[in-house]
């Protein structure tokens, strides 16, 4: 049994001032185990994969590696000891190649000069173990994201790894390439490797891995086979209460249009153009929901809806208003209430408090604000109301919004934006970093504001979450709509061939 | 580490104002002693430098009048800086501001003649015109290409200076004498607070000022939507301010207010417009307005602290051998001091765990 075990973590205690981080973790990975690793953002799985890889000293426990005692100080120790790590953002220098990234710092020399022909060789030789296909001459710009992620693993590899640490693999990926990658990891492990999964996806648990661990507030809940468990038991074991995940039951509700798009194009931050003929409706009473991978106009689509950028062709009309050329508060005062993508960046102010951000959006009208003066007894009093009403956990209105958690966070932005009863909803990645707990409140309210009459328009680059809100599904491919999906009948498979563009797929998986 | 990171703990317990006490009290503390290293270094006593210090600001009345005639200027320099600050701008331009501003006025008081007040107010408000029209480039550049402000209102000082110099004394010269205009008609002069000193109602204006700024920015939808550029543009873009426009306005007021501190010196204190007249009051301005992290009110007591090193170095150096460049060395501690907190509170609130996300 004992030799069976390839990385285990004894009693690791990690405090960060009077926070404790880690207590008491215990976490044994077998030789040979795709061993998932979930938990709530702050429940602890970052600062413990940091104490295995060397980024943090723990303050007590102990660390083993095939059995034997370990002290990891850095990363080049723990990837002496054969551990790989595989980040969620890519460490990939775009102008390189495939080859040159992989043996970044360790090149293949002859007579002093890289042997670029040695290189390449030993990536096919690789690629051709692992199965993992890449053409190792490609510079890695040319590639698309699931391909990067493999080079990132072969990367791990060609450093000799046998414990491959993922973290967030899959966030990026269409559901093809996921179940490509958990094949390619299954491989792995029937080679003796093994194999830590950071995921937030209780289904990929489910579907990929041998045994789960559970952290909650820094320490560990349980360990148990997969086979044993079901996604409601790990959400209750993550969360501490009962989480249904099923589509939302509903009525059908649409009436008349209340945002129209009608050949919308726009240009990125570069100047290239990133939405081509954008045409839909959104309706009284009815969820559209935007799938896709992310970076394909998302980002653009929200910015024109809003009036954060120009558009460069096409009419926009909101509630009957040309809003095509409108700047913020113009599309504000015609009917929209905006949930922002990134909700650090645009959702809120952190350094203001709760009531300062409610207000935010209507400083110049009645009641908030007569003749120039701020009423802030109104906006407190308002504020006050909101935190009740929404749950926010806080001291109250006068908090500031950095001392609360990213749900609450985004409990703030919903609260001043779904409170005002707009008629349209521009909802943009409503539930990213957010815990499980938090995002059935947030669908919940979602849900709520569709049976008030308004029409919404959700963005999101979670397939299940558009498949658990939306009534029409648009997938959004390339800055185009690629189709428009029922999200009662359509497979998984079809839509993630949609999200990879179509007919394109084949040279995407080349 | 672990003091930074308990020091945040702490942070987040006690209101910010009294966070902010602290921490310029602590700065006062560790600038005074700092100072007094030199001084003994230099072969003096520390104690006795420090006690003729405080008698030459605060000694006998006429010595407050002088100090609150040194804080004057840089509590209206400091407002200035606070309006560009707290629109999340930077304005280092104010010592430029208040030349142009200053020659402005005299200009309008020694070219014209117009019954009293009224001249006073036409001078002042020349004053505002100059150093509103002095950061226009600057602030259209900044809003049209993202022009950085802070180095095009460096610059902007260079050209205030030297033109002014120019002017008065290659065009405005008064016949022999010192490089100053003709003096200005007693019609635009600002009336003196007290008598024997020329303490006048620019002190009542800059203190009017600070007030209104604090105001404007607390209790008004515009100063709201100010306030919230400042600190997250994309937040305020977002709810719908319209940001170019406000940095365009924020950038004019603040210029504005510094050609006020420019008018204030010469229809109040000098009468004339005198080449090199101001030591760096725009300067101390901005220093001021950083230290009470753009809160006007914070700044009007920075000013009068610096006011009063300024007027009791004075006496100082009469009586002791330090020079008066003590207090240069001072205003220096107390800048690393607040810079160094900066950092110390970034450090506590990183605290390891973020270096790499999972």
């Amino acid at each position: 049994m004992e030799q069976d075990v390839a990385v285990e973590l004894v009693g690791i205690t990690k405090r960060f001032g009077t926070f404790t981080a880690n207590r008491d973790v215990s976490l044994s990975v077998r030789r040979g185990e795709i061993h998932a690793l979930i938990g709530e953002n702050g429940a602890g799985k970052t600062t413990l994969m940091n104490c295995l890889f060397g980024m943090l000293v723990p303050d007590a426990g102990a660390i083993r590696v095939d059995g034997k005692d370990v002290e990891i100080k850095s990363p080049q120790d723990a990837i002496e000891l054969g551990l790989g790590m595989v980040h969620q953002h890519f460490k990939l220098v775009p102008s390189l190649t495939v080859a040159e990234n992989i043996f970044l710092g360790m090149e293949p020399t002859r007579r002093g000069l890289i042997d670029i022909k040695a290189q390449s060789d030993r990536v096919r030789d690789l690629s051709r173990r692992t199965g993992l296909a890449v053409d190792p001459d490609r510079p890695v710009r040319e590639l698309s994201v699931g391909i990067e992620q493999r080079v990132e693993i072969l990367k791990v590899l060609a450093r000799g790894a046998r414990t491959v640490i993922l973290d967030e693999p899959t966030a990026v990926l269409t559901p093809q390439e996921s179940r490509d990658l958990f094949r390619t990891l299954r491989g792995f492990t029937e080679s003796g490797m093994s194999v830590i999964l950071i995921t937030h996806h209780l289904d990929e648990v489910m579907a990929a891995s041998d045994r789960v661990t559970v952290l909650r507030d820094g320490a560990v809940i349980g360990t148990s086979d997969t086979a044993g468990m079901s996604e409601a038991t790990l959400a209750q074991m993550m969360v501490g209460r009962p989480v249904s995940f099923g589509r939302k039951d509903r009525v059908a509700s649409a009436g008349g249009p209340v945002l129209r798009l009608t050949g919308v194009d726009a240009h990125d931050d570069r100047g290239l153009q990133a939405l081509h003929d954008i045409s839909f409706d959104v309706r009284a009473g009815e969820i559209v929901a935007i799938a896709g991978v992310d970076g394909n106009g998302q980002t653009e689509l929200a910015e024109v809806i809003a009036g954060l950028r120009r558009t460069s062709g096409g009419q926009i009309t909101l509630n009957g208003i040309d809003v095509s050329a409108a700047d913020a508060q113009q599309v504000r005062q015609a009917g929209l209430a905006h949930v922002p993508a990134d909700r650090l960046v645009r959702g809120v102010d952190t350094r203001e408090t709760i009531s300062a951000n409610i207000l935010m959006g209507r400083q110049h009208q009645a009641p908030w604000s007569t003749r120039g003066i701020i009423r802030w007894g109104r906006v407190r009093a308002e504020a006050e109301a909101l935190i009740k009403r929404f749950d926010i956990r806080t001291r109250g209105p006068d908090a500031a919004v950095r001392s609360l958690s990213g749900g609450n966070m985004q409990k703030v932005v919903l609260a001043r934006e779904f409170s005002q009863d707009k008629p349209f909803l521009l909802v943009d990645q409503p539930t990213r970093g957010v815990d499980i707990g938090a995002m059935e409140g947030i669908h919940d309210e979602i849900m709520r504001q569709r049976s008030a009459g308004a029409g919404v328009l959700l963005i999101s680059v979670q397939l299940d979450e558009c498949l658990r809100l939306a009534d029409r599904l648009l997938v959004l491919f390339n800055g185009r709509i690629q189709a428009e999906m029922d999200p009662l009948t359509a497979s998984l498979d079809d839509i993630g061939l949609q999200m990879m563009g179509g007919s394109s797929i084949e040279r995407a998986a080349e | 580490m672990s003091d930074a990171t308990t020091s945040a703990a702490v942070g987040r317990q006690v209101p910010q104002w009294a966070e902010g006490v602290v921490s310029a009290v602590f700065a006062l503390v560790v600038s005074i002693l700092g100072g007094a290293v030199i001084i003994l270094i230099v072969g003096e006593n520390p104690l006795t430098v420090y006690a003729t210090l405080l008698r030459g600001a605060f000694g006998t009345p006429e010595r407050v009048a002088g100090s609150l005639l040194q804080a004057t200027p840089i509590i209206t320099c400091g407002v200035a800086a606070c309006i560009a600050l707290r629109g999340g701008l930077f304005n280092i331009g104010v010592e430029g501001q208040l030349y142009v501003g200053a020659f402005a006025a005299a200009w309008i008081g020694f070219a014209f003649q117009m019954p009293p007040v009224i001249h006073a107010v036409v001078g002042l408000a020349a004053g505002m015109v100059a150093g509103a029209m002095w950061i226009a480039i600057p602030a259209l550049m900044r809003a049209r290409y993202k022009a950085n402000e802070v180095v095009s209102t460096i610059l902007m000082n260079y050209v205030a200076v030297l033109l002014t110099s120019y002017l008065t004394i290659e065009v405005f010269k008064r016949p022999g004498g010192w490089s100053e205009t003709a003096p200005i008609a007693e019609t635009a002069h600002l009336m003196k607070l007290i008598d024997g000193s020329r303490v006048n109602v620019g002190l009542i204006i800059a203190l009017v000022a600070a007030v209104l700024l604090h105001l404007f920015l607390t209790r008004t939808g515009p100063g709201y939507s100010v306030s919230a550029m400042g600190s997250n543009p994309r937040f305020a873009e977002y709810g719908g301010v319209k940001v170019k426009r406000n940095i365009v306005l924020v950038l004019l007021a603040s210029g504005a207010v510094g050609g006020l501190a420019g008018g204030v010196e010469t229809l109040g204190v000098h009468h004339r417009f005198m080449e090199g007249f101001a030591p760096g009051f725009g300067f101390d301005g901005v220093i001021a307005a950083l230290l009470a992290n753009g809160h006007p009110l914070g700044v009007v007591l920075v000013a009068l602290f610096f006011g009063a090193l300024r007027a009791g170095s004075l006496l100082m150096e009469v009586e002791t051998s330090a020079s008066r460049e003590i207090i240069t060395v001072i205003q220096a501690f107390i800048i690393l001091c607040v810079s160094a907190q900066f950092l110390f509170r970034r450090r506590g609130g990183v605290s390891g765990e973020r270096r790499w996300r999972f």
